[in-house]
């Protein structure tokens, strides 16, 4: 894979060109597309792309895209994209095609549904496994590791850097937050 | 502070007696046993939980499971999303009301409510919190369904968004999802909640 991974603990999750300027003014090279659209992934994402940005995108939210194969070509070959987020496995065996990461979204709502999404582990391993919400991963940390050793990224209700040290602090690899502020603070902390 | 009757949604119910009856039984226990696996239930049915929620039940096996939680004088809901081999749609809510005989159901689909009202048994639609920025439209998405009951996952999360929910749905609330210690059971009813779901069975009184 020639694109580039993620550096440091933190990924601003952004949704549009404004708040994607507002990571890159950080001194952020990696972000995530949380939520948002096509027009948004064609334009300011894809100028970031070609500029050796990290991007990675949750293919369960974002309007616009099909969940099918033309759709992850898309990403992977014109854009450049580094790395795409699903619940669905299938797309994600799809994804490893076309060399792009695979992170695989796993809820932690309740014990059965972590437990029926951890058995569910895509082939080939996924790049890293996303927990939503992010804020419960000290709680259920232990479940995970009695079941995989992938590196867990902590995505949802992570509004401040305490809690995202918290999930940081659990056993998370990598956190994500939609909030300035998080990354203001994260931004002063060395990146490796 | 009677946060617990106040909570009451105020419209028409075309629910027989057992909302009210659900609503005083939870004031007494604010509980509700969570069977993941058959094995689990005697103990829920010795136990002083009155209400049995079914969260991986066999449809064409799960009438007399249903029927043992009743004749202890408990409620007996059914979590229709997980359900093997019954469709997702008012034909399979009304095999589940008239031929089972559930006091409701459970679901995270708004469509589905309106097919539970209409064959008269309990709605509690689930509020999945696992991610903020999806939250205003899952609140939107609630208060226009109008569930009878809301259930809050996972409990971590309920203490953060308790005053956004309360603000928007005046809806009782359960608090379900990783509730495993007393310490997350009393949060949830210190903010309000009616009553708290789990599987852990030292939770069960």
């Amino acid at each position: 894979m020639r694109t580039p991974g993620v550096l440091g603990v933190m990924l601003p999750a952004v949704r549009d060109g404004a708040s994607l300027n507002q990571a890159l003014d950080l001194g952020y090279r990696q972000v995530l597309l949380e939520r948002g659209s096509l027009l948004a992934l064609v334009g300011p994402l894809a100028g970031a792309a070609r500029r050796g940005i990290a991007i990675f995108v949750n293919l369960d939210a974002v309007e616009g895209l099909a969940p099918d194969s033309a759709a992850l070509a898309f990403l992977a070959t014109d854009l450049g994209f580094s790395g795409v987020l699903s619940v669905k496995p299938h797309l994600l065996k799809d994804a490893s095609r076309f060399r792009l990461r695979t992170i695989q979204r796993i809820h932690a709502l309740d014990s059965t549904g972590l437990e029926t999404g951890l058995h569910s582990l895509v082939s080939p391993a996924p790049y890293a496994i996303a927990i939503a919400p992010g804020v419960a991963i000290p709680q259920v940390m232990p479940i995970i590791r009695s079941i995989t050793n992938t590196p867990i990224w902590g995505t949802g209700f992570i509004s401040s850097a305490e809690q995202a040290g918290a999930v940081l602090h659990a056993g998370a690899a990598l956190v994500s937050s939609a909030r300035l502020e998080v990354w203001r603070d994260f931004s002063r902390t060395p990146v490796s | 502070m009677a946060t617990r009757t106040t909570v009451t949604p105020g419209r028409p119910r075309a629910v027989d007696g057992s909302l009210s009856r659900l609503l005083e039984a939870f004031g007494r226990v604010p509980v509700a046993a969570v069977i993941r696996r058959g094995e689990e239930l005697p103990r829920a049915l010795a136990s002083q939980v009155p209400v049995v929620f079914f969260l991986r039940a066999p449809a064409f096996h799960l009438g007399p499971l249903v029927w043992a939680v009743q004749a202890r004088g408990k409620l007996a809901f059914v979590h229709i999303d997980l359900i093997a081999g019954l469709g997702k749609d008012r034909a399979g809510i009304a095999f589940l009301a008239r031929e089972i005989g559930v006091n409701g159901i459970i679901t995270s689909h708004s469509g589905l409510v309106a097919a539970a009202r209409a064959e008269k048994v309990i709605a509690v639609q689930r509020l999945l919190l696992y991610d903020d920025l999806a939250l205003p439209s899952a609140l939107s998405a609630l208060d226009h369904a109008r569930p009878d009951i809301v259930e809050v996952l996972p409990g971590v999360i309920f203490p953060l968004v308790v005053n956004e929910i309360r603000s928007r749905l005046p809806l009782p609330i359960i608090v379900g999802g990783f509730v495993t210690e007393p310490a997350h059971r009393d949060a949830a009813l210190q903010r309000g909640a009616l009553a708290i779901s789990t599987s852990t069975t030292e939770l069960w009184p």
